[in-house]
């Protein structure tokens, strides 16, 4: 149980504090509510290079990450295709120095062109580092636009390609900021061991007085139901033949959106689940597989991804694969190994919320999903979660026309 | 909604945004050090019981590092450990492990191997018995056998294709310059590999090799008692010699990898470990240089020139020494730049003074980050955990704390003279 309190600015800046008085470190931590499916088709990779420039300087302080680390403290952030989220974690006498600084870059950038210069090459540098330079590195920006023909996500987080980064420009950045960044947009979250006066007290110090600004209003193109079967190869320089399936799911906000991710451990979460069992200990097609959810707040994906052994065809897999999500389909699953998948949802989950960072995390997540109190509701979704449940969603997802597949075939350089 | 009241409003409208809030210096931190157990002889068990929740977990250590053995005989023993029994098959076990919700990993170093398992608590001790079932009696079934080293085969042709992978690898050969820790898997060596030497590493390095055992949870003393019955009979009279006097290959190699858009590099010596008088002194001198994100090599080579996504350097230690590397992947076109920036950082460090406002961020930072490092019970055991290898106590980390306090600039350039000189290193990259 994750307890917290709620309370909201004039500016329209909600706030989260979560109280722990177990430890001597603090948590700050600031959800924007904007991601890449925020960005024009014409200009991607936008949502991150922002959050990169957001270390750049602030309005009255040149640097951020100096006077954090002052305080003993650090920062970081990240970006995905739904949010940006960035987070202090420092020692809790100190706290005033994180609020001081995420007030500032609220309130606004310094926009010094040296920033924008070196962090669109080292954005650069990034795409190259983990999606252009590692084998199988750039299948998510083959596999996205596969899947999704007109929303956004058909787009991955870094961009669609780095002349994207390139080309970005000043006005673009200041014109992002103005835009998304303002209190109205944002979720702060404040853990540690402090009081709810202290807390409301100096977050109305820091925050109080920065501009509202407007909530944009978000109007993204729905993907229209899938209707066929597609498929893609690709030939790389890669030692192994790999693939991956990907399925549209139901969105997060959706109480099927639970009943997917179940699914997806029961086929490929570990060593006990069916595609592992079946199709690599018992049939010996694969050297890997598993199965996973992108965990997008629109409808995302279910995938089942892997390696094939050596002098295995993407044909032989293909209808290994099929044979045993269709047997899936066919029956409902045993008590039992529903009541393993929960057990091990709910050991991850304990884990996780020992982490003071993690709660204040999943507090502004949920707060932005609608409200925060839903961090403590999960185990209970997937503990209602029925045989029946499963099915009934394998047969409306796990389809040839809701499926998108993109084999990569290894070639010699 | 809360309104505000007019007391803060008032304070907002005065606020000074140039100035930073107060500094309050972190004085003491209370370090907690385990509880020890016997095991049997030199192999004891560490147990932290103050968990406030119900997650726990356990540590398996084990004399069965990659220095052990024909060359890659410990990696592939160490992913055979649940492969199955005369009587079980591996997804037998591994189902009877999820059943109960474990999570169960395997990791490997140069001097040893550890088996993790993070579970609920109620269920640590039945994990533990099916692990100690599995474990002893693992049979090597040649199906298994076969599987895993062309699995392994596989994972080790995707990673030849990475630069990092090629980079640490020969950084590894040209660190240690040593057949134990500086041999490398080769491609050749998953065929030479037959059942009979698994079986063989596996009764000497497992069955007689336990090292040591951590226990974190809100276990009862019974459990902790049925954990010391169940590992008792792993232990042995292993004595494994550590290396103690290595020394590295100086100089620069470089190795090509056709159509690679980065390189990787790596530039590191053989240093010490926590034994060693210099080392908490040393430290401060690390993070200055590459071990945090306002560093001297980040501000440089990322922050000013953008040749990098990032770029870091570290101690690690071994139980007898320990060595220093500085890594980064850049764009191919600006490694020789690179790599001219990072003997220009450790030069500047050997010939001009630390200036007083960038040392006091550091000391300050780096008192943070020790206590976040001893915040909650699992990182206040893994901070015990590094220090027991060399048989000091927590006080270790009071004296740390007053070594970053006092340490003057002269003393970091001192140092960085003794020990950053950029002919002592090792240089490899590739790409």
């Amino acid at each position: 149980m994750i307890k917290f309190d709620r309370f909201k600015l004039a500016n329209g800046l909600t706030v989260i504090f979560h109280k722990d008085q177990t430890t001597p470190l603090a948590v700050v931590n600031t959800l924007y509510d904007v991601g890449a499916r925020d960005e024009k088709e014409d200009k991607t990779g936008f949502a991150h290079l922002f959050e990169h420039l957001m270390f750049g300087g602030s309005i009255h302080i040149p640097d951020f990450d100096a006077p954090l680390q002052h305080a003993g403290g650090e920062s970081n952030a990240f970006t995905s295709n739904d949010i940006t989220n960035y987070y202090d974690v420092l020692p809790a006498s100190n706290i005033e120095t994180a609020l001081w600084l995420e007030s500032d870059r609220m309130l606004s950038l310094a926009f010094t062109p040296k920033s924008l210069e070196v962090q669109r090459n080292v954005v650069i540098e990034e795409f190259k580092q983990r999606y252009l330079n590692q084998p199988y590195g750039d299948v998510w920006l083959e596999l996205r636009p596969l899947a999704y023909k007109t929303h956004p996500y058909k787009w991955a987080t870094i961009g669609k390609e780095v002349e994207h980064i390139e080309q970005a420009t000043m006005e673009d950045v200041k014109s992002f900021f103005r835009t998304h960044y303002n209190p109205s947009n944002a979720i702060l979250c404040i853990a540690g061991n402090f009081e709810l006066e202290e807390v409301k007290s100096l977050v109305e110090k820091w925050f109080g007085d920065i501009p509202a600004g407007k909530k944009p209003v978000r109007m993204l193109p729905a993907e229209p139901s899938q209707e066929e079967y597609r498929q893609k190869t690709i030939e790389r320089q890669v030692p192994a033949d790999a693939f991956y399936y990907a399925f549209k799911m139901p969105e997060r906000k959706d109480p099927g959106y639970y009943v997917a991710d179940l699914i997806s451990d029961a086929l490929g979460r570990d060593k006990s689940s069916r595609l592992y069992v079946t199709l690599k200990k018992e049939k010996q097609l694969v050297s890997e597989i598993g199965a996973y959810i992108t965990g997008s707040l629109d409808h995302g994906l279910l995938i089942i991804s892997g390696k094939l052994n050596d002098g295995v065809t993407f044909e032989e897999l293909d209808s290994a694969l099929w044979e045993e999500l269709n047997a899936f389909k066919a029956n409902t699953l045993e008590e039992s190994e529903i009541a393993r998948l929960l057990t091990k949802i709910r050991t991850a989950k304990a884990f996780q919320d020992q982490g003071l960072l993690n709660r204040a995390m999943n507090l502004c997540i949920f707060e932005l999903l609608g409200d925060a109190e839903g961090v403590n509701e999960e185990d209970l979704i997937y503990e209602a979660i029925k045989p029946e449940h499963m099915q009934h969603l394998a047969q409306s997802i796990l389809n040839q026309t809701n499926c998108s597949v993109l084999n990569v075939k290894a070639i010699q350089s | 909604m809360i309104q505000p009241n007019d007391t803060t409003k008032h304070t907002s409208t005065s606020l000074d945004r140039t100035l930073q809030p107060e500094i309050n210096q972190i004085g003491k931190i209370d370090f907690i050090k385990p509880r020890v157990f016997d095991i049997s002889g030199q192999t004891k068990l560490y147990f932290t019981p103050d968990v406030p929740n119900e997650t726990a977990r356990i540590d398996l250590y084990f004399h069965a590092g990659s220095i052990h053995g024909n060359v890659g005989v410990a990696s592939f023993v160490n992913g055979l450990i649940l492969s199955g029994t005369a009587t079980k098959s591996s997804t037998e076990i591994n189902t009877a492990i999820n059943d109960l919700g474990g999570y169960y990993e395997s990791g490997l170093s140069n001097e040893n191997a550890v088996i993790t398992i993070h579970a609920l608590r109620e269920n640590l001790v039945a994990i533990l018995e099916i692990l100690s079932d599995a474990l002893t009696h693992v049979a090597f079934h040649e199906k298994e056998v076969t599987e895993l080293l062309a699995d392994r085969k596989q994972k080790f042709k995707v990673n030849l294709e990475k630069v990092s992978f090629l980079a640490q690898r020969s950084f590894q050969q040209h660190l240690f310059n040593d057949q134990l820790y500086g041999r490398v898997v080769q491609e050749s060596d998953f065929d030479a590999i037959d059942i009979s030497m698994l079986k063989k590493f596996h009764q000497a390095h497992y069955l007689k090799g336990l090292q040591k055992v951590v226990v974190i949870g809100n276990l009862p003393q019974q459990e902790i008692d049925q954990i010391l019955d169940i590992t008792g009979k792993w232990t042995g009279d292993l004595n494994p010699v550590f290396a103690k006097d290595l020394s590295n290959l100086k100089g620069v190699n470089h190795q090509v990898k056709a159509g690679a858009l980065q390189s990787a590099i790596r530039v590191g010596r053989i240093l010490f470990n926590k034994t060693h008088a210099d080392y908490a002194d040393f430290l401060v001198l690390n993070t200055i240089l590459g071990d945090y994100f306002g560093s001297r090599l980040m501000s440089n080579i990322r922050e000013d020139k953008g040749y990098t996504y990032g770029i870091g350097s570290m101690v690690a230690e071994l139980h007898e020494t320990g060595y220093f590397v500085i890594g980064t992947e850049v764009g191919t076109d600006v490694r020789e730049n690179t790599l001219k920036e990072i003997q220009f950082e450790l030069k500047n460090l050997q010939n001009t003074l630390v200036d007083r406002e960038e040392l006091e961020l550091v000391k300050n930072y780096m008192l943070g980050q020790l206590l976040k490092s001893a915040d909650g019970p699992y990182n206040m055991t893994d901070l015990y955990m590094g220090l027991e290898p060399y048989g000091l106590s927590m006080d270790f980390y009071n004296r740390c704390i007053e070594s970053i306090q006092q340490i003057s600039p002269e003393r970091i350039q001192a140092l960085a003279q003794k020990y950053l000189n950029w002919e002592d290193m090792t240089v490899v990259s590739a790409g």
